[in-house]
């Protein structure tokens, strides 16, 4: 692996400058050359500790059948990557103070009538006790966990000046009976609920904007196609007059879809308006081209080719200008997605016969294999905040969805049963409520 | 989804109409025939045409014809059934991540081509399919070069474009379970859906 990477390093200096200076820089490449390396899931992540204590609870014992306030928001913490996680059964000076620990966040419990839980969700500053957050949920216990979730978005809020990912959701593939259907859950996993009830594969999920509902693939006309359907709503075809129409990329900012579809053994990006049903072919290329991805401001697009034999990385303008490689580093890299910090785009390679997934610059430098040695790892997703990577792995026997930070470390499984593929971010939630 | 496709044939005896349809069972490899008095009995029957319509009192010749005529139609159909499994089970394999025809493939493809020569009225749909290695989205395209390569190779060898129709399943429809070497080479694959038009 080290070895190809020097190689291209050595290559792309060679083509960069004028050959005349060759002989001149030959000591600099060298110099290079030394400094890649392809790192495996080290983490460089900063975190910051947090203390998380116990919510007070009633005399009168409450019945838990959900998980408890702390143990869902140290799930949070640990799931956001940003924090790490100073457990304690109640306030501890001493040890917070031993642990960095700048901040914590506790609560209290009373029952209320009809069944309902009223939590009051607080984050002190440790030193002090000063009260930065207080927030009131009043939520039967099966909402209990929507509504940590919404604090602890607060708490990043607060102590980052970001926004959190813990309201977002994830939709994605499960074989249900047998057949591959398109389900969404919460971003940890839980409140699964279908979303297709076909006798037929639906595969590929993507939001739409505004997180109003999904696109997706169906079978039942025995070709690939195209459908959207908002919650709530009745499932529409898209694009009839094409034929299999795969691979769609939501506009983040327009809305449109960008998609693949093959007539007769070519495949070609086209870009379609949901509800004008019109579509157009998006770029003329003689090769084949899949797996669109949009740059966060829809400037422009990331893409696979087949030009070179096997797939590797383009991405070219939202004209279609400007096209250049992303990808020289082994034979099979494809299904990029762009870093919503605009700076890198993760993908999936295949090395003798396994899937791993990498993230990359957008000149293809600066290498990063985010998986190894694990089964096969692929479809990355990136959260909307651009921290957390999910994906789908077998690392278990069988296809399930984890979360890892976006450097590899930190991974965790969140769907345990059946099989899971696919996984497809949603774009926050936090300014929709 | 297994979506390799039966084909049930039902031969009117007025129009001698063939129509096929299809549901997501698989292709039965040892077709069972209905015994020809019983398939006759149910055509005398099902049929309402002014031809054949076999009366309750009808003289013995009017039977003994229409017994006959139904013996023939299962016949054909039995003969139609056969060729269809035949080509149905005609799988054309490729190298991993490639969609060249080996020459085995050609050889197996001219044999298809033969029948469907024969067979004026079949129509095929040629479905690529990978094996479980790769991204589901690269495989689409995989597939889909991989059924083209035999529409091509079928085109080149006589039968009209106008009677082909190629799909790609990707990595999705998968003949053999398991990630082993024998599984994936099994996958790569391009099969045939049959079809007969009027």
């Amino acid at each position: 692996m080290k070895n190809k990477v020097k190689a291209f390093r050595f290559s792309t200096w060679a083509v960069s400058f004028a050959l005349g200076l060759v002989f001149l820089l030959s000591s600099w490449s060298a110099a290079a050359i030394d400094t890649i390396a392809v790192d495996v899931g080290i983490s460089v992540f900063k975190t910051m500790p947090i203390g998380i204590v116990p919510f007070v609870e009633p005399k009168e014992n409450i019945e838990w059948i959900e998980e408890k306030p702390h143990q869902i928001l140290t799930r949070d913490a640990n799931l956001s990557g940003r924090f790490e996680v100073v457990a304690s059964e109640k306030f501890n000076l001493a040890l917070f103070s031993r642990s960095h620990v700048k901040h914590y966040v506790t609560g209290k419990v009373s029952k209320q009538e009809g069944n309902l839980l009223r939590v009051d969700c607080y984050l002190y500053i440790a030193q002090t006790k000063d009260m930065l957050l207080g927030e009131t949920y009043v939520v039967p216990q099966q909402e209990l966990r929507r509504a940590m979730h919404k604090f602890f978005d607060l708490v990043i809020k607060r102590l980052w000046a970001e926004r959190g990912v813990a309201s977002t959701k994830l939709a994605y593939v499960s074989k249900i009976d047998g057949v591959k259907q398109v389900v969404v859950s919460d971003y940890d996993g839980y409140h699964r609920s279908q979303i297709t009830r076909d006798s037929s594969i639906s595969m590929m999920p993507v939001w739409m904007k505004g997180n109003k509902g999904l696109v997706y693939v169906n079978f039942k006309t025995h070709r690939p196609h195209l459908y959207f359907k908002k919650f709530g709503g009745v499932e529409q075809p898209l694009f009839p007059s094409l034929d299999q129409t795969y691979s769609p990329a939501v506009n983040p900012v327009t809305g449109e879809l960008l998609f693949s579809s093959t007539v007769d053994g070519k495949t070609d990006l086209y870009i379609g308006n949901l509800n004008s049903g019109k579509a157009r072919k998006f770029a003329y290329l003689k090769s084949n081209q899949t797996s669109p991805a949009w740059s966060p401001y829809a400037t422009e697009v990331l893409f696979t080719s087949d030009r070179g034999g096997g797939p590797q990385i383009f991405v070219m303008g939202k004209d279609g200008s400007d096209m250049r490689r992303v990808t020289f580093m082994g034979r099979y890299n494809e299904r990029a997605s762009w870093s919503p910090e605009g700076d890198r785009i993760a993908y999936t390679s295949m090395d003798n016969g396994k899937m791993n997934i990498y993230t990359c610059a957008l000149d293809g430098s600066d290498i990063v294999q985010l998986t190894n040695n694990a089964g096969n790892n692929e479809h990355p997703t990136w959260s909307p905040d651009g921290k957390l990577i999910a994906f789908a792995s077998n690392r278990s026997g069988t296809y399930q969805i984890y979360i890892m930070r976006k450097d590899g470390s930190n991974v965790t499984r969140i769907t345990n049963s059946g099989e899971n593929t696919s996984p497809t971010w949603s774009f926050f939630y936090d300014d929709l409520d | 989804m297994k979506n390799l496709f039966k084909f049930a044939l039902m031969a009117s005896v007025a129009g001698l109409v063939f129509t096929a349809c299809s549901n997501p069972e698989p292709p039965k490899t040892d077709p069972e025939v209905v015994p020809a008095e019983e398939y006759a009995a149910v055509q005398a029957q099902e049929s309402d045409s002014v031809v054949a319509q076999p009366v309750l009192n009808a003289d013995s010749l009017a039977a003994v014809k229409a017994k006959e005529e139904a013996e023939r139609l299962e016949a054909e159909r039995a003969r139609l059934e056969t060729l269809i499994n035949q080509i149905m089970s005609e799988d054309v394999y490729f190298d991993f991540d490639r969609f060249e025809l080996t020459e085995k493939a050609k050889e197996l493809l001219a044999q298809v081509a033969e029948l469907l020569m024969k067979e004026t009225r079949f129509t095929i749909t040629i479905e690529g399919h990978t094996d479980a290695r790769g991204t589901e989205d690269y495989n689409f395209t995989l597939g889909a070069k991989r059924a083209m390569k035999v529409k091509e190779f079928l085109n080149a060898y006589g039968i009209e474009g106008n009677r082909m129709e190629s799909v790609s399943y990707g990595k999705e429809a998968p003949k053999a379970a398991g990630e082993s070497e024998e599984a994936y080479s099994q996958n790569r694959r391009a099969n045939f859906r049959v079809n007969i038009r009027d």
